[in-house]
Parts: structure tokens; C-alpha cells; sequence
């Protein structure tokens, strides 16, 4: 087996960076918030190290971006990674809080040859903009110290490796603090000079826990890890330093979040209908919107179309401090299909799609209806308006054993304040409703009203004249 | 004479009083054969605003689009209603061999959006034809619609108030529609383009209803009896 080991050495920093459009010095801070943990090299530029105090730091960069360290939110980012990289590799186990194993023994062949698997994982860094050192070792701890001390190279050469972790310094090691002080009072200062010495004997000076850690960095000793499950949706959470006031200054994170998810989408080889966003506030609840399509969809340009109508209604009730993209609806890709010689259809049946997707998005769901005829004698019940589908090929109602009725039905009946000038047909009695409470007994008439409109009239139960419907 | 004052001349977008021009604008028969006559033999205009201007619903407005929406149906293309003044009654429209699935009912709450829908509507070529009662309307306003319908090849018909009609349009049809005998609807042509206005004439609408000529001599003597009036 052969392991490959990333190291991010800021990755809440470079998290961040990516869905900033300036490029202002960023520090992490512990969680006090007295002390700088992490700098980038912009605030290194400016001489702010870390472990140095906060006040130091802001006096030496007064428009320092500064985000509180939180290991949720790592822990979620350092998933995230994890979860592009198992595009390119199967067997992936987290090392919290920042670092990714994966298991590349199996992939040589794959992608012929280390180097190409080497290569594959830079581009992949370099595409999201991220900082990490890649190391490659026969066992996972070997790897991970070689990663961590900045000495990776690509070789597969088992005798290689071992030397290069024989030249190692006790500190890169990473004993515990009471095994080096006592490894280094036995005159002992590299790597190699312990893995020279007989393991019984280590054992006995030392603890058992050394040994089998010592052995585990060798490959004498199994070490068994458990892999890593990707997660059955999509998320992606952008953070901001600075709140963000204005809907437009989110669409520049969304354009990247947007397009991982259309990434995400092709290698899952999947479309989806319905985005939630979260936008969370500081002081006030998370605004959640749920952005639907009317069909799958997977391209990233059309979301961020929808997106931007959607936000252009909305405008933020808070400044937004982050922003959450879920999506956990995917439908399977459908086949082309019903496509005739010059493959209208389809580009109709997308356009047909696009286009009342972006008249929801703007309009509400609500505002958009698709009438069907329903079987009840009561006239305002026998239609229903419900969400607009797309159906293709359904059969027509035997529209002929319809009554004939008016084109247009008032909202409700209208009380009738003159007299018509002819009757033309009537009475039609229609009565029912008995059953659900909602009881109609009426006599229709189409009439001629003086102004020439020709309008179906009712004398209800109750003796009034109403007008129900006017034939357009 | 320049390309462009060809274009212009055969499009018939400049009105010459003494020539009437066979214009090779698209249109759509209305399945009127008399309405078209008095249109050139035409039709509505595909790719340009339609009118009619009405004053109130009923005299046989939406019979006179029936034909137009059965053929956009059964081309597989949407008729989209924007705005109605009442609701398009299903039950109806299906036994008028009007295929529901590719009717879609738009409301708008707001000014901007009703324009915003509109040239939406308009330039999507799933779109067959959009019916739109637009109420108030700026000319400036008509001027937009009308270049949003150029962009696209549908049947655009704004019904509006009949009060409009004395007001300048840049629709390329404009229809004045007024109950007619027999329950008929009267059609007053307005406005087409490339020709002369003012062609009338009378579609029999009477069996929108049911109604044969007949019945239509024979008096029924209603229940009416005084006690409304």
C-alpha cells in the first residue's frame, strides 16, 4: 500500500480567501480571541506572526481581517476537501484537524504511473486555490510526517522514504513531549538514530506505545484506518470576514459554489430541481431560501440566473455573515428522449423549462397555474388550477360530452343589476353539494345583457340573480 | 434604392397611401375566413403586437382567438393568459379541443413584473401565443412590448378598453371588437400595417352558446318576473 498525505497548513485561511473578492491580510485567532494562530502571507508580509498578540498585530495592520478559530467549522472544511478528492481516490481517511490521507497504491495503474496521480492531486489544489504540501510514504504516518516537514517527492522507493525520515529531527517526529525530552537525553536526535536502535530494548527503556508507534511509521506494524463515507448531498458553505450588505456581493462566492456543485452533479452523474440557500445573520434568524426548477438541471450558469432573479426580489433583511448551499434532491439524468429528426423537441422541451423556471423564481410559485377540468356538476368546482408540469403526450378528455359552458367563470358570482334584454336557453338545474357541506341548488340561463355581452345567469335557492360566467 | 429603404418598403414599415402592398410579414389565419379577407388574407401578425380594444368581456373576444390557440396546442407550443379578468374556465376550454397541458395561467402582482413576464413570454420559442390584459399601459410601455415580440415569432393579442382606441399604438394590428346582431361580434379593423384601416366586417359568434339561428328567432319568455329592474 501506498499513502498519500495533504497537509493544509492554513485552510481556514485559504477557505476564506476563496470567496473574497479583495485580497486584504487575514489572520485566524484563537479562540479568546488574544492571540493570532494562523497568518496569511499577506499579514506575514506586514510582520505579524503567529502567537503574536492580536493588539500587536492590529497596530501593525490596521484593516486586518480577523476570523475566530472553531473546530465545527475546520472540521466541516477539511470535509469539503475531502470531498473533491475522492473524485480522483476511493480509499480517503480524515486526519483532523488538517490533514487528508489517501490510499494511491491502487490508482498507479490507473492513471500510469505515481506521477500522474502526483500531478492529478496538484491540479486539483491548485484549481480551489489551495495551500498544502503532498507526501508520499509506504505506511500513513510516514507519509504524514514526510507532508508535514515539507519533504514530499514522488517516488514509491520504500528505501527512499526511510531514508528521508531518518534524517528527520526528533521534533518533526511528533512524540509526545516526555518521549522526546527522554530520547533526546539518551543523546539521540534524528529519526534514523531511533529506528537503529533494537526494538526490545525500546520497549523496556521506553514504553510500548513508542514501539508500536515507531513500528507503525516503519510498516512493521499494521495500521489500520477507517475510510471516509462521502455524504449523500451537497454542501458548501462560503464564510465572509467582512458582512456582507448588498444580495449582488454574494453572486461572486455563489459563481464558485455553483460551479462545484455543477461539478459535483456531472461526477454523480446526476441533475437536481431544487437548491435551499442559507444565508446566516449575525443578530437575526438564517433567511433560508428554496430555489426550485421546474425540471433538472445541472448547470451552474442557469442556477446562478435563477439565483440572481430570486435575490433581486429579496432584498436582505441582515447583513450576511455566511452563506450555506445544500442540495439533497437528485433525480438520474434522463436519456434524450422523444426527439424527432432535427432534435426540436428536446431544445424546445429545455426552453420550455428555463423559461418557467425564471418566471417562478421572480413570480412565486403561486403565481404560475395550469387549469384541468374536474368531474363535479358544481360549476366552481369542476376546475382546479394546480403547479405548472410538464406533460407531454397526454391523451385529450372526451371533450364532446362536456356541457356547454362560458370560456370565462367570474372569481365569484356577481349579483346581477339589470334586466336582460333576451333569454336565450334555460333553465339547466344544477343541483348538488349535499355531501361535503358546500351545497348548490340553482337554475342557469344564458342571457343577452343590454350592453351585448352574453352572460350565464343563476337564480339560486335562495331567489337571487347572479352572474356566474360571460361567453367570451 | 439603399438595402435598408428596400427592407423597410417590403416589411411595409412605411405606410405608402397609394400602393397597397402584398407584405410578406408571418402570420397566423384566425380561421375567420371573412376576418381575413379584410386583413390581406393574412391574419395575425407573428412577431409584433396585436389589440383589441373591448369594453367589456363576453361578445365573443376569446371565440375569435379559439382557432389560433387549438392550432398553437396541437403544434405543441404554449398559450400563456397574463392576467385575465376572470378565470379562463377549463371545462370549456377542453370541449373546445383546447389541450390544458399547454395552457399556462400567469398572475402578476406587480407593475414591473407584468412587462418583465411579457418579454419573457414573448421572446421563449415555446411560446405560441401570449393573451395579456395589461390595464394601464404608457405608450413607452406598448413601444417595449412591441420590440420584445419582434425578438421572438408569437402571436402577442393585449386586450384592452375600447377608450384606447383613439390613442397611438405601435401594435401592428388593432382590432376594435363591439357586439354585433345575433349575438355576432363586430370588427372594426383599426390599424394594420402596410395597408389602409377601416375594412368591417361581421363574424356570426352565435354558437359560442349553443345558439342556432333558430333558436335565436324563437322568444323564450324568461322567468323574469320584475323582480330585479
Amino acid at each position: 500500500m501506498l499513502w498519500l498525505y495533504l497537509h493544509f497548513p492554513q485552510l481556514v485561511l485559504d477557505h476564506i480567501r476563496r470567496s473574497r473578492e479583495d485580497q486584504g491580510a487575514l489572520v485566524v485567532v484563537e479562540g479568546s480571541g488574544q492571540k493570532v494562530v494562523q497568518a496569511c502571507s499577506e499579514a506575514r508580509e506586514q510582520g505579524i506572526r503567529s502567537g503574536m498578540r492580536l493588539k500587536t498585530a492590529i497596530s501593525l495592520a490596521p484593516d486586518l481581517g480577523m476570523v475566530r478559530a472553531d473546530e465545527t467549522r475546520e472540521a466541516r472544511i477539511l470535509e469539503d476537501q475531502a470531498r473533491w478528492l475522492y473524485r480522483y481516490a476511493a480509499h480517503i481517511v480524515l486526519v483532523p484537524p488538517d490533514g487528508l490521507l489517501a490510499e494511491i497504491g491502487s490508482l498507479q495503474k490507473l492513471y500510469g504511473g505515481l506521477l500522474a496521480v502526483w500531478q492529478t492531486v496538484e491540479q486539483g489544489l491548485n484549481e480551489r486555490q489551495l495551500n498544502a504540501s503532498i507526501g508520499i510514504g509506504h505506511t500513513p504516518l510516514a507519509a504524514r510526517l514526510i507532508a508535514r516537514a515539507g519533504k514530499g517527492e514522488c517516488t514509491a522507493d520504500k528505501g527512499h522514504i526511510l531514508r528521508t525520515l531518518s534524517q528527520m529531527p526528533l521534533l518533526a517526529a511528533e512524540f509526545n513531549e516526555k518521549a522526546c525530552t527522554r530520547l533526546r537525553r539518551l543523546g539521540l536526535n534524528t529519526l534514523g538514530e531511533v529506528f537503529d536502535l533494537p526494538s526490545g530494548e525500546l520497549a523496556r527503556r521506553l514504553s510500548p506505545e513508542l514501539l508500536a508507534y515507531i513500528q507503525k511509521i516503519q510498516g512493521t506494524r499494521p495500521d489500520p484506518r477507517t475510510p471516509w463515507q462521502p455524504p449523500h448531498s451537497f454542501r458548501q458553505q462560503a464564510d465572509f470576514v467582512q458582512e456582507i450588505e448588498h444580495a449582488h456581493g454574494l453572486l461572486f462566492p455563489l459563481q464558485r459554489m455553483l460551479a462545484e456543485l455543477e461539478d459535483d452533479l456531472c461526477w454523480r452523474q446526476q441533475d437536481t430541481d431544487s437548491l435551499r440557500l442559507v444565508l446566516r445573520h449575525r443578530h437575526a434568524e438564517p433567511t433560508r431560501l428554496q430555489i426550485r426548477m421546474s425540471g433538472p438541471e445541472h448547470r451552474a450558469g442557469n442556477f446562478l440566473n435563477l439565483i440572481h432573479l430570486r435575490l433581486e426580489q429579496h432584498s436582505l433583511s441582515a447583513p450576511v455573515i455566511s452563506m450555506v448551499l445544500l442540495v439533497k434532491r437528485f433525480l438520474s439524468r434522463e436519456a434524450p428522449s422523444g426527439q424527432d429528426l432535427l432534435g426540436e423537441t428536446r431544445d424546445l422541451n429545455e426552453a420550455w423549462h428555463t423559461l418557467i423556471s425564471r418566471l417562478q423564481a421572480r413570480l412565486g410559485d403561486q403565481a404560475l397555474r395550469q387549469l384541468s377540468p374536474q368531474a363535479d356538476h358544481r360549476p366552481e368546482r369542476a376546475w382546479s388550477a394546480a403547479e405548472v408540469l410538464r406533460k407531454t403526450g397526454t391523451p385529450l378528455m372526451p371533450a364532446a360530452e362536456l356541457p356547454r359552458r362560458p370560456l370565462w367563470l367570474s372569481k365569484s358570482p356577481q349579483p346581477l343589476t339589470e334586466a336582460p334584454v333576451a333569454w336565450f336557453s334555460g333553465p339547466e338545474r344544477i343541483s348538488g353539494g349535499w355531501w361535503d357541506g358546500q351545497r348548490v341548488h340553482r337554475d342557469y340561463y344564458i342571457a343577452q345583457l343590454n350592453s351585448g355581452q352574453l352572460a350565464w345567469v343563476f337564480r339560486d335557492a335562495r331567489e337571487g340573480w347572479f352572474v356566474h360566467g360571460w361567453f367570451g | 434604392m439603399s438595402e435598408l429603404l428596400n427592407t423597410l418598403m417590403r416589411d411595409a414599415r412605411v405606410w405608402q397611401g397609394h400602393r397597397h402592398i402584398q407584405t410578406t410579414q408571418p402570420a397566423e389565419p384566425t380561421g375567420y375566413q371573412v376576418l381575413d379577407n379584410q386583413l390581406g388574407g393574412l391574419g395575425w401578425p407573428r412577431g409584433a403586437l396585436s389589440e383589441c380594444l373591448l369594453d367589456a368581456p363576453g361578445i365573443g373576444e376569446l371565440h375569435l382567438l379559439l382557432p389560433l390557440m387549438q392550432r398553437v396546442c396541437e403544434e405543441g407550443k404554449s398559450v400563456f393568459w397574463l392576467n385575465p379578468p376572470h378565470t379562463p374556465y377549463a371545462p370549456a376550454l377542453a370541449r373546445e379541443g383546447v389541450n390544458l397541458d399547454q395552457v399556462v395561467l400567469i398572475h402578476t402582482e406587480e407593475e414591473g413584473d407584468f412587462l418583465w413576464t411579457m418579454e419573457n413570454c414573448l421572446r421563449s420559442p415555446v411560446t405560441g401565443l401570449v393573451m395579456a390584459w395589461p390595464g394601464k399601459l404608457a405608450s413607452r410601455e406598448v413601444r417595449r412590448l412591441q420590440l420584445a415580440a419582434e425578438a421572438g415569432s408569437n402571436v402577442c393579442v393585449l386586450f384592452r378598453e375600447r377608450r384606447y382606441a383613439e390613442q397611438n399604438s405601435p401594435a401592428a394590428l388593432r382590432l376594435e371588437l363591439e357586439p354585433g346582431e345575433q349575438q355576432g361580434l363586430k370588427v372594426n379593423v383599426l390599424k394594420r400595417r402596410g395597408s389602409w384601416p377601416g375594412q368591417r366586417c361581421s363574424l356570426a359568434m352565435a354558437q359560442r352558446a349553443d345558439l342556432s339561428s333558430r333558436e335565436t328567432t324563437r322568444t323564450i319568455r324568461g322567468p323574469w318576473s320584475g323582480s330585479i329592474g
